[in-house]
């Protein structure tokens, strides 16, 4: 195996660190000054107050519902078709047709919809391939879980209400 | 006359496309008549008197050029769906290729400007009332609306009226195993002409005209033939799906592996359709010389006894009087060793064991069970292969394993009178032969496909082991079938549970001295 020799030959300035602590503690000392003086912030207090995102900001998944709270999937496995990650996995079913009012646009149904959110690279092609709509990107990107079970978001969850990206104004 | 071996092959086109037809050449005698000529495409072809132009390009492989709906090289011509018009020189008008005969020194075009212009045409009026329900229709991806309509369609439809619902046929269970969706139809009438000349139960008619021209059943019986998986084969679009195959799986996630099927002793070639090596369906292959285009339903539904989830992938042992899962290498010693101890051993070979199974187990087994071992064969529906015989006209088999007379070849005798006499028995079968009668308290040592059902239904409790083996799709070999022709097939899926192959039994008893 051949060695890659990656140490560096300091110069005489910077042997001496005085020059390079210098400035670095007037960088300190401008954002002190900024911070405590003129109230100038960096940072945003994360929980009460949270960082505005584009409208084309792609985060965690949902599944569009109808007024009667039922999913707009079709279980068509488009998504699953298109997914580069491989993270989403359908299971079809054929709707119960005592309660399917819906005829033969609803006649098919996910029974199972399963997003692992790990291996999720949110590129956002399951929504363009969705021909139904449902699923979409939402703009909330607080993903953090427990555990890595807890990644892998089912049917019930991902039909929680979201606020979705922008619908696209008429203009 | 010599049986002719066959290699189980995947053939190139599509089902809808093959056909036995071969170029045909004329006779280098020079005092005989020859065979006229046809140019298609600038090329010429010969051909026999009273072919069609559609025949003569399935002769030379050039079918895929013309685009068609309502024709099946299985069926008789019909000429409805106006989809594979072609250009003849000196015709006044487009001429339909499946129906117009070939004649001396015709010329034709399948791809001029105004043949492509008429499949953009005739394809705009097939999608007028088409549904766009490809996301949910199980046809998408192998359709071949979607196909023709990639290669041919308008990029938009002319037609801005409501599209035709049918509203009590959008979904309409025909049988137990076909449902119709009436609005993806192109009434192409392929299944109608299927049930009136290849099964002959005219099941299916066309009802109502024009606008309202609508599948419905004949009479009461419904449909009732034993080959209504061909319709969903054939049917170029989503109207009539498979119900074990409905919205299971989509197409293009299927692997597909040619290989036998193994519920009769017909020997139907198949295409077996998996992915991650579960099994979603199967679709017959053609094959002139065993089942041509079609294959039935019995053996269709077949690979639900292969996936069912209480099939025994593991081999077991009888621990203080209850099967016990364990290692594969403690079953063979148990074996061996009560094997040893017993008075006399049978090995009862089931007729669905594969002609290299059969010579295997003739000529090994004494030696891997390390004493004499009497071998006989044992079907279940019939004593020996001269009782087969037909159950209809097209493939049915009275005997429902897929080899005996393979088996019989191989020089094994059948058990007489159906009746074991040994003081162990060795039942070995792949899942389709039956077992012979036991008595309450026979010593047995089940080997090869079993289910949990199927063990627990044996007349005997005693049960010293299990041995899984492999399944059919799952292994090598080759069956003879009732027409004597040898088919060779390969492993189609991986097991992927503990079973392993009759040769690596014997091999490894062999060496455990």
């Amino acid at each position: 195996m051949g060695t890659i020799n990656v140490s560096k030959k300091y110069t005489a300035v910077e042997k001496a660190y005085l020059p390079a602590i210098l400035i670095g503690m007037k960088i300190t000392m401008k954002r002190f000054i900024q911070g405590f003086l003129f109230r100038k912030s960096w940072t945003i207090m994360y929980p009460e107050k949270r960082r505005d995102y584009s409208d084309r900001f792609r985060g965690a998944h949902f599944i569009s519902v109808d007024p009667k709270k039922t999913e707009n999937c079709t279980a068509c496995f488009l998504c699953e078709t298109v997914c580069p990650a491989e993270c989403i996995h359908i299971v079809a079913e054929e709707r119960d047709e005592a309660d399917n009012s819906y005829g033969v646009a609803k006649e098919k149904k996910p029974a199972s919809f399963d997003i692992d959110l790990l291996r999720c690279c949110f590129c956002g092609f399951c929504e363009e391939a969705c021909p139904k709509d449902a699923i979409k990107l939402s703009t909330n990107y607080e993903m953090a879980t427990y555990s890595r079970e807890d990644a892998i978001v089912d049917l019930d969850h991902l039909k929680r209400p979201m606020n979705g990206r922008h619908e696209k104004k008429d203009s | 006359m010599s049986n002719p071996t066959i290699e189980i092959k995947k053939p190139k086109e599509d089902l809808n496309y093959t056909s036995g037809l071969r170029p045909v050449h004329s006779d280098s005698n020079p005092d005989a008549k020859p065979l006229p000529k046809i140019t298609i495409d600038g090329k010429q072809f010969e051909f026999k008197p009273g072919d069609t132009i559609m025949q003569v390009t399935e002769r030379y492989k050039l079918h895929e050029e013309i685009p068609r709906y309502c024709y099946h090289p299985g069926m008789p011509i019909a000429g409805t769906c106006r989809m594979c018009t072609v250009e003849v020189e000196k015709a006044p008008k487009l001429m339909t290729s499946c129906s117009t005969p070939a004649a001396d020194g015709m010329v034709v075009h399948t791809k001029s400007e105004k043949v492509m212009k008429s499949r953009t045409g005739v394809m705009d009026f097939l999608l007028t009332n088409h549904p766009l329900d490809c996301p949910v229709c199980d046809k998408a991806g192998e359709c071949k609306l979607q196909d023709y309509n990639f290669e041919y369609g308008p990029s938009k439809s002319n037609f801005k009226e409501e599209k035709r619902v049918f509203e009590n046929a959008t979904t309409k269970v025909l049988s137990d195993k076909v449902t119709l969706n009436m609005n993806r139809c192109v009434h192409c009438e392929r299944c109608v002409r299927f049930t009136d000349d290849v099964t002959k139960t005219n099941d299916l008619v066309m009802v109502n005209r024009g606008w309202h021209k609508e599948l419905d059943v004949a009479d009461e019986r419904g449909l009732h033939n034993d080959y209504q998986g061909c319709l969903t084969d054939f049917c170029p679009v989503g109207a009539l799906t498979w119900n074990d195959f409905r919205f299971q799986k989509r197409s293009w996630f299927l692997d597909k592996k040619a290989s036998i099927c193994d519920r009769c002793s017909k020997g139907c070639n198949i295409e077996v359709h998996s992915d991650k090596d579960i099994v979603y369906r199967y679709v017959p292959v053609f094959n002139e010389l065993v089942n041509g285009h079609w294959m039935c339903d019995e053996g269709r539904s077949s690979f639900q006894d292969l996936m069912n989830p209480k099939r025994v992938i593991s081999p077991l042992l009888n621990h203080n009087g209850s099967l016990t899962a364990t290692s594969l290498a403690t079953v063979l010693a148990e074996v061996k060793k009560s094997a040893a101890a017993a008075s006399s051993v049978q090995l009862i070979v089931g007729t669905d064991a594969t002609r290299e199974e059969a010579a295997l187990l003739k000529d090994k087994s004494s030696l891997a069970f390390g004493r004499s071992v009497t071998v006989h064969f044992h079907n279940g529906f019939i004593r020996s292969s001269g009782e087969d015989k037909k159950l209809d006209a097209l493939l049915r088999m009275a005997d429902k394993t897929p080899n005996t007379r393979g088996v019989e070849e191989a020089g094994l005798t059948p058990l007489a009178n159906g009746e074991v006499s040994a003081d162990i028995v060795i039942l070995f079968r792949n899942g389709r032969a039956g077992t012979p009668k036991l008595s309450a308290n026979q010593k047995v040592i089940l080997w090869g496909v079993w289910t949990l059902d199927e063990v627990k239904a044996l007349p005997t409790t005693n049960v010293l082991a299990l041995i899984p083996g492999l399944a059919t799709i799952e292994k090598e070999g080759s069956f003879k079938n009732a027409d004597g022709i040898v088919q060779k097939f390969h492993p189609a899926i991986e097991h992927r549970g503990g079973a392993v192959s009759a040769h690596q039994v014997i091999g490894l008893l062999t060496a455990n001295k």
